[in-house]
């Protein structure tokens, strides 16, 4: 069980720890990542230095730009499609 | 039978289903585009075609790794998640915002493809103002809306 602080440097000490831990899973999330998912639904994570992960992060990056840019495209069209 | 899922429509079905799916592919056994939805059709077959690599790296991937091969795949980059789920006979792959929570969209893409399989259609909640004419709020009518039978009470 965590102690609890005490006195105001103990609640700022606290704060301090809390948004440290959050910015940390931020960078966490960010994090480029790839899992693979068995028939049960058991997840593996596949490592930075295994076979296939930089392709498998190449491909993903790809497709998300091509859907950015079929968005971009989009976009005006609907834009000017509004405007009529 | 009026609401069976295509192939298709299987790309839409799915982007219609998730907020945060943006972009969706279907493939068939042979690798070949059966539907898509979210990108420009001149850009279809590249999207098509990366959707076949990502399974292509997953099982290259899959070598150095215990259990059996993988169904589902989830690959996080900056400006997105991918996901992508396979059966015997299709592939289905979506590009989703970040935001998405990687859970409902596995489970998504499964009921999707469950679906375009034969199995049970998704059901959607409706909103009360969509819904219709209004109905009276008696116990019977909301013993009607309850997708579990209720027990000691009859079918009709």
């Amino acid at each position: 069980m965590r102690e609890r602080r005490k006195g105001p440097i103990g609640r700022a000490a606290g704060i301090a720890e809390g948004v440290a831990a959050t910015v940390r899973r931020m960078q966490r999330e960010r994090e480029p990542r790839v899992l693979v998912y068995d028939e049960t639904g058991y997840a593996r994570l596949v490592q930075p230095d295994g076979r296939g992960y930089e392709r498998l992060l190449q491909t993903a990056d790809r497709m998300v730009e091509l859907v950015d840019e079929s968005e971009a495209e989009a976009k005006p069209r609907r834009a000017r499609k509004a405007g009529t | 039978m009026a609401g069976t899922l295509t192939p298709e429509r299987t790309a839409r079905r799915l982007c219609e289903l998730s907020a945060d799916a943006r972009a969706a592919v279907l493939l068939d056994a042979a690798g070949a585009p059966a539907g898509f939805h979210g990108v420009t059709g001149d850009r279809s077959g590249d999207f098509a075609e990366l959707a076949r690599e990502l399974f292509e790296a997953v099982d290259r991937a899959h070598r150095d790794m215990p259990g059996g091969p993988p169904e589902q795949v989830e690959a996080q980059v900056d400006g997105g998640t991918v996901y992508a789920s396979r059966t015997p006979r299709w592939t289905l792959a979506v590009v989703a915002r970040r935001t998405a929570l990687s859970s409902l969209m596995l489970m998504d893409l499964r009921a999707v493809l469950g679906e375009l399989e034969g199995g049970a259609p998704i059901r959607r909640a409706t909103a009360a103002a969509a819904a219709g004419a209004p109905v009276e709020a008696t116990e019977e009518a909301a013993a009607g809306e309850s997708p579990v039978p209720e027990l000691g009470v009859d079918e009709p």
